[in-house]
């Protein structure tokens, strides 16, 4: 069975991948999550946001959206999780940006993913990241993050 | 509606408290099912609950601006952790309208904002903000 690299460096505390070791078109370890109106509604409740656009239905339809959607926020949230756990924890994340280009609908599977695009003298590396439901949504887009390697 | 005016305004929010119970319920909001993996850190998006909700929340309620909520929507999010923060820090946030742009009946309206921990006058969080708010049907 193939060694989950990702798992390993997570697993082994905050040690970030070396920055011998990672080359240009290097990718995440797959990385999946299964989002629940109950998720999203825990988010609400965590994050003080209780836009009800996210927690209910009939009034996220009065505005036109197909039901209630998770927070944009919430998605990056698992966007971050995924690189910080390729990154070997979240103080290895220097920055992450994108867009909210699609909503994504309770029930729906996000789908992260992330390839290295340069690594600088100072071991930094830029990945273009983004991330996709399960129904081929693309829901962030124009996705950067930057990653603290080790020496 | 906002327009052009109202670039440069300002919002601070200072002595926001990194509450643990409440760092700890987003990393779990955001793990799901899965075990949270790292239990007692801040997660880095948590700046959305101690730079960006504040200061949000004081644009938002802001009558000279007069965003309308319904018609909100968050359409880009940038991020930059120049130090790490832990639970149970204190942070001040402040955010400013940096530019604001209308097409095709949307408004554009950009923030960028900055937390700063006053103890060891460490910038933990830089970041900004694209707001569209869509003209009412």
């Amino acid at each position: 069975m193939p060694r989950n690299l990702a798992h390993d460096r997570a697993g082994s505390g905050m040690t970030a991948p070396a920055a011998s070791e990672i080359a240009i078109g290097d990718s995440l370890a797959p990385f999946s999550r299964v989002v629940t109106q109950e998720q999203v509604n825990a988010y609400a409740d965590a994050s003080g946001d209780h836009n009800p656009i996210h927690v209910d239905p009939e009034f996220a339809r009065s505005v036109g959206l197909p039901g209630t959607i998770a927070h944009g926020m919430l998605e990056m949230g698992i966007l971050a999780d995924a690189i910080a756990s390729w990154a070997g924890g979240n103080a290895n994340l220097v920055s992450l940006s994108c867009r909210f280009s699609k909503p994504l609908l309770p029930g729906d599977t996000i789908i992260c993913a992330g390839t290295v695009v340069s690594v600088d003298d100072a071991g930094v590396a830029t990945l273009e990241v983004g991330a996709s439901s399960d129904r081929g949504d693309r829901l962030l887009t124009n996705g950067r993050a930057t990653v603290r390697l080790s020496r | 509606m906002p327009d052009q005016s109202h670039v440069g305004r300002r919002y601070s929010a200072p002595g926001q408290r990194i509450a643990p119970e409440s760092a700890r319920a987003v990393a779990q909001a955001i793990a799901g099912t899965d075990p949270v993996r790292e239990a007692d850190a801040v997660p880095p998006t948590f700046a959305a609950v101690y730079c960006l909700g504040p200061t949000l929340a004081q644009l938002f309620s802001d009558p000279e601006v007069g965003i309308d909520l319904a018609g909100l929507i968050h359409g880009e999010q940038s991020f930059e952790w120049p130090a790490p923060v832990h639970p149970g820090d204190v942070v001040d946030a402040t955010a400013e309208i940096t530019s604001i742009d209308t097409r095709r009946g949307m408004t554009f309206v950009r923030l960028a904002m900055e937390a700063t921990r006053p103890a060891d006058q460490a910038v933990v969080c830089r970041a900004t903000s694209l707001m569209i708010v869509r003209a009412p049907a």
